[in-house]
């Protein structure tokens, strides 16, 4: 066995495990009592995602459903002789209006910047191939892309002009004695192969890999700066290392707090999202004519409760390390806030199509575990890359509890009397390894 | 050399400290000797008291005792535990309170003193009892399960010190135990301290309130700028400099001091 092994075997049996054990009810017991820790830990994973989730997709029902309801006002320019039957559909039509062009193109064209005027209909003579046609024409929508009303006006009158050119070339190609079956070659379809439950999994995959990872982060950022900033903001820090529990007992007992709350969170969310998703997407969906299920796979489950211990042990000693420096719960949040947008920056990587967890994917602490959670939802358990994610995991686990050690040691810190953040620190004493007075408290 | 020690009891000291020293680091004014190489015993049934002006090293002297800081040089133990290498058990052996020992205000006082005599060593079949007794003692059954943020600040004191003896330690560490106490609680708190005395336990007490240590202090130990200049009993001290006022023998020896400060400084032992 390496001394280094040694070394940590002996830290290990340095820890009294039944003062850890007193700590951490005590801490546990004054988290569930402070209400920014309850509406961080569990009011918000519970509701945030499937409120947002809901209210994003009643808005977007809503938003749809006001654009359906508009009649949008056209213009028409040089409309041409001999089509009585596309005036007729266009004055027939009854999300249109049209109005008389009051103005030049260029007035009517600031209308439409305007928004006092939602679409332009303008005719020409056809181009060279198709000039040979009797009565034909090119025709030209303008419409403000900005504007949603604009952008519904330009579909409709589109869906008009299309179905009247269908219409016109079937027209045409009987006069000339030739049937639709010798000029229409093919049809083009595509079906979705994938089942409802795929379909559900596939969802789930995008959905709750990136929300995961963002409650794990915001259940752990407030127990952590209280863990540490606050007890030294409310002056009990002093009283708690006068206890007869040794320093990294106390450190234990906090990390397993701030941990336990995180990976609640993680785990609160999941079951929030599962529960609610269904309500939320399924009219949605039914509208469209897709029957998707969402169910989480029966093997999923150990995986996830598996990624909610590894990503709250990983993030909780994070934060940890960084709120170590904080006198104040503003100065924790401030030092803390980096780690947690640099925690948020694997999310990116699952919007990446096709990627998959590999054996050097596996290696990435944060972006390890989201790929194996969103594998593990989507059916697919490799064994091998989900031992290799939880040691890689475990491994930075480990290092960031070695280094909460090292900084620990330092009396300065651990007061609360050393003025300066984890890069003051690194610099000034990890890598110059400088003389480590502990300064004027 | 104070020759009044002798006048204390011979009994086993419970707090030895031996050329205790504490240097802090400054990155402006450079190395800083907080506590400078003081000696001192206390012993059972004693009230020992720090007087000195702010900054003078009382609070640091204290929590290096408490083990909060490790001092730079000497050694010190209480109930024989060593600060160095036992500093836990020299925890387990004492209670500790101070401004800067705050409650937690998201505990009910009963959850308090249950916290702190578990976590001090008290046997977990005995906790309730202690606790039941605690809150009889200090008469805070009325609001014991009220949580601490909701009471009153003479409420908080009385929790304060039920939790300092939560696990009935025989060494009691009191830093500035009045500042900001109003008349009546800062009465109320030397009451307490004196009847500890009484029960046989070793009070380290540290003021700069030169009344509370007049009326308190079995034996008074003056410090300035880290060192001990003068240990005895106020009538020992009072027979040394001639001077009647604690007030007066204070600032006699930190004048004192203060014109040897071009000499070879010299600490006084109090051991």
């Amino acid at each position: 066995m390496t001394t280094g092994r040694l070394a940590s075997l002996r830290e290990l049996r340095r820890i009294d495990w039944r003062h850890v054990a007193i700590l951490y009810r005590r801490e546990m017991r004054a988290a569930f009592r402070e209400k920014t820790i309850v509406l961080n830990s569990v009011v918000i994973p519970i509701v945030l995602y499937p409120f947002l989730l809901w209210s994003v997709f009643t808005g977007m029902l809503f938003v749809t459903g006001q654009t359906e309801k508009f009649v949008s006002r056209v213009v028409l320019i040089d409309f041409p002789e001999g089509h009585p039957a596309l005036r007729r559909a266009l004055e027939r039509h009854e999300k249109l209006r049209l109005a008389p062009a009051s103005g030049p193109k260029a007035w009517l064209e600031a209308q439409l910047q305007l928004g006092s005027l939602d679409a332009v209909l303008e005719f020409a003579p056809p181009e060279q191939a198709g000039a040979g046609l009797n009565a034909n024409f090119a025709a030209r929508i303008l419409y403000n892309q900005s504007r949603e009303r604009s952008v519904a006006a330009s579909k409709r009158l589109s869906e008009i002009l299309e179905a009247y050119r269908e219409e016109w070339l079937l027209r045409e190609a009987r006069k000339r004695g030739v049937g639709a079956e010798h000029w229409l070659v093919f049809d083009l379809a595509a079906q979705n192969v994938a089942s409802g439950k795929e379909m559900g999994a596939f969802l789930l995959g995008l959905l709750l890999p990136i929300i995961f990872v963002v409650m794990v982060a915001i259940g752990c950022f407030y127990p952590a700066v209280d863990a540490v900033a606050g007890e030294r903001e409310r002056g009990t820090w002093e009283t708690l290392v006068s206890t007869a529990a040794n320093r990294r007992s106390i450190v234990a007992a906090k990390y397993f707090s701030v941990a336990s709350l995180g990976g609640l969170a993680g785990l609160l969310n999941v079951v929030a999202v599962l529960v609610t998703v269904k309500p939320i997407f399924g009219p949605i969906l039914e509208e469209a004519g897709k029957t998707v299920e969402f169910a989480l796979p029966l093997g999923a489950v150990p995986v996830l409760v598996l990624a909610a211990v590894l990503l709250a042990g990983f993030v909780a000693a994070g934060m940890m390390i960084f709120a170590s420096f904080a006198r104040t719960f503003k100065e924790g949040q401030a030092m803390i806030t980096p780690f947690y947008l640099l925690i948020m920056l694997p999310v990116i990587f699952l919007q990446v199509p096709g990627l998959s967890l590999t054996p050097a994917l596996a290696l990435v602490p944060v972006v390890n575990i989201t790929l194996m959670v969103r594998e593990a939802i989507s059916g697919t358990l490799q064994w091998p890359f989900i031992g290799l994610t939880t040691a890689a995991s475990l491994l930075a686990v480990g290092a960031c509890v070695r280094l909460a050690a090292f900084i620990l040691q330092f009396e300065d810190i651990l007061t609360g009397s050393y003025s300066g953040s984890l890069w003051k620190f690194s610099r000034e004493r990890l890598l110059r390894r400088a003389a480590c007075h502990p300064p004027v408290p | 050399m104070p020759s009044a020690c002798s006048l204390i009891p011979p009994v086993n000291p419970t707090v030895i400290v031996r050329d205790l020293t504490k240097v802090f680091y400054d990155d402006s004014r450079g190395e800083l000797r907080a506590v400078d190489g003081i000696n001192f015993d206390c012993r059972p049934g004693e009230i020992f008291g720090l007087l000195g002006a702010n900054g003078a090293g009382k609070t640091t002297t204290l929590r290096m005792l408490a083990t909060i800081l490790k001092p730079t040089a000497g050694r010190a133990t209480v109930m024989g535990h060593d600060l160095a290498t036992a500093p836990e058990a020299v925890r387990r052996s004492l209670g500790f309170s101070s401004a800067t020992t705050a409650l937690y205000p998201r505990l009910t006082a009963r959850e308090t003193l249950d916290f702190f005599a578990r976590i001090n060593g008290c046997p977990a079949e005995r906790v309730s009892a202690r606790v039941e007794e605690l809150i009889d003692r200090f008469g805070i059954g009325a609001y014991a399960d009220v949580r601490v943020d909701r009471l009153s600040q003479g409420m908080k004191q009385k929790v304060a010190i039920a939790r300092t003896v939560a696990h009935d330690p025989p060494v009691l560490i009191f830093d500035e135990p009045t500042v900001g106490l109003d008349v009546l609680n800062a009465l109320d708190m030397q009451k307490l301290i004196a009847a500890f005395r009484d029960e046989g336990k070793t009070i380290l007490f540290s003021t700069h309130i030169m009344s509370e240590a007049q009326k308190l202090c079995d034996r008074i130990a003056i410090i300035h700028q880290g060192r001990i200049h003068a240990c005895d009993t106020l009538a020992s001290l009072r027979a040394a400099t001639g001077l009647y006022y604690l007030e007066d023998i204070f600032v006699h020896y930190v004048e004192q001091s203060r014109s040897q400060a071009g000499e070879s400084p010299a600490s006084t032992s109090c051991a």
